[in-house]
């Protein structure tokens, strides 16, 4: 067996009971500490990431492969990327500032196995391990109610879906007596051939896999967790839940309906395909009205999914390559628009939309980068987000869903909007009061981050492509 | 002689029982009762599909035993922010909930 | 050497950067940037006109931008004669302009930004002559529209200014729907976006002629626009609002000759299909002629400087549209000269006497030697009289419409007529006579050195840049750039005669009218008013697109508006009631029916009409009920 290919996830495991205990023995000041020290931990996994090579492990339950190589990259990069936006806002929690660098490290491992996932169980553990320290901290500003209703919401919503994922888990296992992900496929395929189409009992099964799965990702009508966690959970966990939780939903999502229910294209594409539909209609729609930064965001990245998923329905590997690229995108565009939202609220204390306004004056610096994230994620080149949606778009219209990519250059007219509504505000309407901007190095850092991820993978976008498609060549089977 | 569609059968009724009780209870003690149900209507499939279906391997076996941790996990970091909820609004309707809406 | 030319745009692109970010508060030092940023480009350019004379071949170094397996993206530049020779002329006028900027912006509060937009500009045009592929020409193609738009909105607290900005940027955009149209047309014909890779297929005859000929003439569309042909030429005379340097760049060097260069480079996709040549031909010689007439008549001194480029554009045009590359791409160069002289002149005398109108002004000559005598040599080039440049490139249109049809030949000659006699009209009326406006003649006075020298320096090209195509030289324009193989039309003595007499007369008849006065001009006016309202009215087009485009999509807007008003208003307010009197009866079942789930359904049927917001209620339950009701949903899909 080689252990090499666990050495990633060993090793932030460690660091993370490391942290622990060190916030467990550290007196208050020390703390702040803990932040930095995370970073080098998530910095020297990535280094093993890269180093760990590919292969199975545990007769296939841990897969390392270029598909969870991709995604590792992304879950390790959005989990810097709120690591270092928390290291200023932490100074807001009172008590356990460690655990709450723990936990997004906790939830990051958890992210990392499911990816990497091989196997329902295995799967099913790992996914809990992600969701679980997040139902904490959307929790952890103790003295706002708000983040408390935050809490009770997913953690409530979280065990539903999670009850009725695993449901129907228990469907597929009992049809095929598998739980490994490529055996159930070729079960499913062998009972296909041998007695015809199956009778409801799968096709429960799969509605419960994309209703559980639908959580995690806020698919439309799933979705109804998002926006009242996205507003009261601490903002550097909006981040991270928009992006990393997302992301590692979607790796799971495209593990299992890519390999075990390959045979049953048809089945689920179609569904998969409305709700996207809707969730691109609903969430740009409703985004429209809002007045809250946190919120607009959180109505966008139920619209966005909504285009990643197109990637989805398109059904071949271009469709991954681009998804993938897509997830990539949307990573630094949103995570920057959330870390530009959390340097004025810290600044402001305000997270309403009312007050960006004249931010171009007091602050050029914090609005031209605001404006950069909300033009990439409206998708407006040369920036990333423009090359992901044309990717995406355009593997769609190879397989010749162009109803959907319709749709989704509609509402992304709609997208225009309400993006630019944010931009106006800061660009044309003048601040009744003076506030002096002064952003601490961490966000300086992490903004910078983002910015230079929304150029280059919008100028040069050629070897991330080339890395996504390696990534989708795993599941080459079409 | 109870056979495999029975159990089926009782699963199913526990998960409808569970989404009934999750969808009518007002009360967040009782919406986590409910979801516990659900979980438990799992569990009985599995046991049961590896009692029937794979007699040999324990897999379904070893998943129940998964899932009743990861509930119990979930139970529990569910009733701590019940009790921050207590705390703010001393109460637990979860219907009175409603700061973060539209 | 060639293939370091990308530096050449690169440049100014840097200067605009350096300006915008670090020496905005510094306005000598940006204009000092800019126009360092542009003798830089002028001096890269020099090799590379020397290296395409030395070998005239077509190089191109490109690399790839976007893979998206299967699909690719490339940028790159393409050198050929053509490029260098409009490498040369931008690089030079806009060198001049930038110098002559310094003296004439002086003084204005938004300096550095005026000179940051100018090396965009600079920058945007170099990119367009650069480019080797339609994605690439399309997107420096608009970032000139843009530019444009800045510049000649400079002044935007002027309403006019503004208003001539968006004039300009709204109409050219209307030309490149169709130009991005035909882009695609063609691209998806031929797969593939670069220039060469398409015009070799087009040669190769693997595209249908059909196509061939819709994509060439949606991409004259874009022409159109940016050159000002008919019917989009109403934009720029408007655009002269901007500051005069900018007009001189716009109408000489840049924006309108981008039209014209896209033609050329083109000229496979035009010399493929004849019918879409020869409506690119009608075009151009309509618009010389409509424009050259509405410039008689004009009074201000931009305006009717303005109506020339028009015209003088729809020369090339025509050369262009009957293959004449060798012609079409030489009047453009000796126009360049001239006709940014004919505007830093116009500015110079602007600069002095603080008015447009020609009939304040007059015997400006002593007062202004060094403008007057340019302004002149530059009206005398653009008349075409022997031995100034724009002799010798009108003389090639000339024969190139000779050639194809007497009847180009005919409106070629009445228009060159007509220019001889508007321009001298603006000579005699502005530089002799008397000073009709005492008060501002006594301020006048000659600009400083910083704009006459540009002004020496254009002069001097405006007369000797043509030399290099007279068609007895061996090796001259013509044996340069060429489209497939070098046209060497006979020198024709009779035409080259017929044109000098028409442009002679052209300006006796001003010179007996405007400085004699033995003929009347308010006579002329009055025998032939009605001509003279139609052209001193322009034609009516600002008016006729006010009242067939304009007044009906604003009409159209009025009624949404009306709409919105009566019929939304009235829908919210219904639903608004409805709300009401379903929360009502919500109360009811509250109390009379306490069951959870009805409740619920309730609940989300009720929220569900007041607007898909209200979805979202903030209750837990109904999220969860949100929840089933989904799944429920799928399954009844799936299974029914």
């Amino acid at each position: 067996m080689n252990y090499r290919l666990l050495f990633p996830e060993l090793f932030l495991f460690l660091w993370i009971i490391f942290i622990f205990v060190l916030d467990f023995f550290w007196d208050k000041e020390k703390t702040n500490y803990l932040g930095w020290f995370s970073l080098l931990g998530l910095g020297i996994t990535i280094a093993l990431v890269f180093g760990s090579g590919t292969g199975r492990l545990f007769g296939g339950m841990f897969l390392a492969d270029s598909f969870s190589f991709y995604f590792k990259l992304v879950f390790l990069s959005a989990s810097f990327l709120a690591i270092l936006s928390s290291i200023d806002f932490v100074k807001k929690i009172e008590k356990y500032r460690g655990e709450y660098f723990g936990l997004i490290l906790l939830s990051t491992l958890g992210m990392m196995f499911l990816c990497s996932a091989g196997e329902l169980i295995t799967l099913y553990i790992a996914l809990e391990l992600t969701t679980i320290p997040l139902f904490v901290l959307s929790a952890y500003l103790k003295k706002d109610f708000r983040s408390a209703e935050a809490g009770i919401k997913y953690v409530i919503l979280g065990a539903i879906s999670s009850a009725i994922l695993i449901y129907g888990i228990s469907i597929i296992y009992g049809l095929t007596g598998m739980t490994d992900l490529g055996l159930i496929q070729f079960s499913l395929a062998q009972q296909h051939l041998r007695f015809g189409p199956f009778g409801p009992a799968l096709i429960f099964g799969i509605i419960f896999f994309i209703a559980g799965f639908g959580f995690k990702l806020a698919l439309v009508p799933f979705h109804m967790w998002a926006p009242d966690v996205y507003e009261g959970a601490p903002t550097p966990i909006t981040a991270f839940l928009s992006v990393a939780s997302k992301g590692a939903g979607l790796a799971a999502f495209i593990r299992i309906f890519f390999v075990s229910f390959n045979v049953y294209q048809p089945d689920w594409v179609m569904i998969v395909a409305v709700l996207a539909s809707l969730g691109m209609i609903f969430g740009n729609i409703v985004a429209l009205l809002q007045t809250n930064i946190k919120r607009m965001l959180a109505y966008s990245s139920i619209a966005q999914i909504g285009y990643i998923m197109i990637g989805v329905v398109a059904f071949s590997w271009r469709g991954i390559s681009a998804l993938s690229f897509y997830v990539f995108a949307y990573l630094f565009a949103n995570m920057g628009a959330f870390i530009s939202a959390i340097t004025f609220s810290n600044v402001t204390g305000s997270d309403e939309i009312e007050d960006y306004a004249g931010l171009s004056r007091s602050s050029p610096g914090l609005a031209l980068f605001m404006a950069v994230f909300l033009l990439s994620l409206v998708g407006i080149p040369p920036l990333a987000g423009f090359v992901a949606k044309y990717y995406i778009f355009a593997s769609a219209i190879e397989k010749g869903h162009i109803g959907i990519v319709v749709i989704a250059i509609l509402t992304s007219v709609v997208a225009l909007y309400y993006y630019a509504g944010v931009i106006k505000k800061m660009y044309f309407h003048k601040s009744e009061k003076e506030v002096n901007f002064s952003i601490p190095f961490s966000l300086k850092l992490a903004l910078f981050i983002c910015l230079l991820g929304v150029l280059i993978a919008g100028l040069f976008p050629t070897p991330f492509i080339d890395l996504a498609t390696k990534a989708a060549q795993v599941f080459k089977y079409w | 002689m109870i056979t495999l569609n029975h159990y089926l059968a009782l699963a199913s009724i526990l998960f409808c029982i569970g989404i009934y009780g999750v969808l009518t209870r007002r009360n967040a003690i009782s919406v986590l009762m409910s979801i516990e149900l659900m979980f438990n209507a799992a569990n009985i499939n599995f046991i049961a599909f590896s009692k029937f279906i794979t007699p040999v391997f324990l897999t379904g076996q070893v998943f129940a035993v998964f899932v009743i941790t990861i509930a119990a996990a979930e139970a529990t970091v569910a009733l701590a922010i019940v009790i921050l909820i207590y705390r703010h609004h001393k109460e637990i309707n979860v219907d009175k909930i409603n700061f973060l809406k539209w | 050497m060639l293939a370091s030319s990308w530096l050449i745009p690169l440049l100014p692109l840097v200067a605009f950067a350096f300006i915008v970010f670090f020496t905005n508060k510094r306005p000598k030092l940006s204009s000092y940037l800019s126009v360092g940023a542009v003798c830089g480009s002028f001096v890269l350019s020099v090799p590379v006109l020397f290296e395409v004379l030395k070998n005239p071949i077509t190089s191109e170094f490109k690399f790839t931008w976007i893979d998206l397996q299967g699909f690719t993206i490339q940028m790159g530049i393409l050198i050929d004669p053509l490029t260098a020779v409009m490498l040369m002329v931008v690089t030079i006028v806009s060198m001049l302009v930038h110098i002559y900027s310094i003296g004439y912006m002086a003084g204005d509060p938004r300096f550095s930004r005026y000179f940051s937009f100018l090396s965009l500009f600079t920058f945007a045009m170099l990119g367009l002559v650069l480019a080797n592929n339609f994605f690439e020409i399309f997107i420096f193609w608009e970032l000139v529209g843009l530019t444009s738009y800045l510049l000649i909105g400079f002044w935007f607290e002027k309403k006019v200014a503004a208003d001539a900005g968006k004039k300009a940027f709204i109409t050219t955009r209307t030309g490149d729907l169709g130009f991005l149209v035909g882009i695609f047309l063609l691209v998806s014909a031929a797969g593939t976006f670069n220039f060469n890779q398409i015009f070799h297929q087009i040669e190769a005859g693997s595209i249908s002629t059909g196509i061939l000929t819709v994509s060439a003439i949606l991409i004259f569309a874009g022409a159109v626009g940016k050159s000002a042909q008919f019917p989009l030429h109403v934009w720029l005379p408007d655009a002269m609002e901007g500051p005069t340097p900018v007009s001189a760049l716009i109408h000489a060097a840049t924006m309108v000759a981008a039209g014209v260069y896209l033609v050329a480079r083109t000229m496979t996709l035009f010399a493929a299909s004849s019918s879409a040549g020869l409506i690119v031909a009608i075009i151009g010689a309509f618009t010389a002629f409509l424009a050259a007439s509405i410039g008689l008549v004009q009074n201000d001194i931009k305006r009717v400087l303005a109506y020339s480029t028009i015209s003088q554009l729809g020369y090339m045009m025509l050369a262009l549209g009957l293959v004449g590359l060798t012609a079409g791409t030489f009047h453009l160069m000796t126009h360049a000269f001239f006709k940014a002289l004919l505007f830093l002149g116009a500015g110079s005398v602007i600069h002095a006497m603080h008015t447009n109108d020609i009939w304040k002004m007059g015997g400006l000559f002593p007062k202004m030697k060094i403008t007057a005598i340019t302004f002149i040599i530059a009206s005398l080039s653009i008349s075409g009289i022997f031995p100034f440049s724009g002799f010798w490139s009108k003389d090639e249109i000339f024969a190139v419409a000779a050639e194809y049809h007497p009847i180009f030949l005919l409106v070629a000659i009445i228009v060159a007529f007509m220019t001889a006699f508007y321009m001298f009209r603006l000579c005699f009326v502005t530089f002799f006579g008397k000073p009709r406006d005492k008060h501002k003649f006594d301020h006048a006075h000659e600009s400083p050195k910083v704009m006459t020298i540009p002004l020496m320096i254009l002069a001097f090209l405006s007369i000797f840049a043509g030399w290099l195509g007279i068609p007895w030289l061996a090796k001259g324009y013509s044996s340069f750039v060429f489209f497939h193989h070098p046209h060497h039309a006979e020198p024709k003595i009779w035409l080259m005669l017929i044109s000098t007499i028409v442009a002679l007369s052209g300006i006796g008849l001003a010179y007996l009218i405007y400085y004699k006065g033995s003929i009347s001009a308010e006579k002329l006016k009055e025998k032939f008013s009605f001509p003279y309202k139609l052209l001193f009215n322009k034609y009516y087009f600002d008016e006729l697109y006010q009242a067939i485009i304009i007044n009906p999509i604003m009409g159209f807007a009025n009624f949404l508006f009306k709409f919105d008003l009566g019929i939304i208003d009235w829908l919210v307010n219904a639903f608004g009631n409805f709300t009401l009197f379903i929360s009502n009866v919500k109360e009811w079942f509250d109390t009379n029916i306490v069951d959870g789930a009805v409740n619920g359904i309730a609940w989300i049927f009720k929220k569900a009409c007041t607007g898909l917001r209200q979805i979202q209620t903030g209750y837990l339950s109904n999220y969860i009920l949100v929840i089933f009701f989904g799944i429920l949903l799928i399954i009844l899909f799936k299974i029914a």
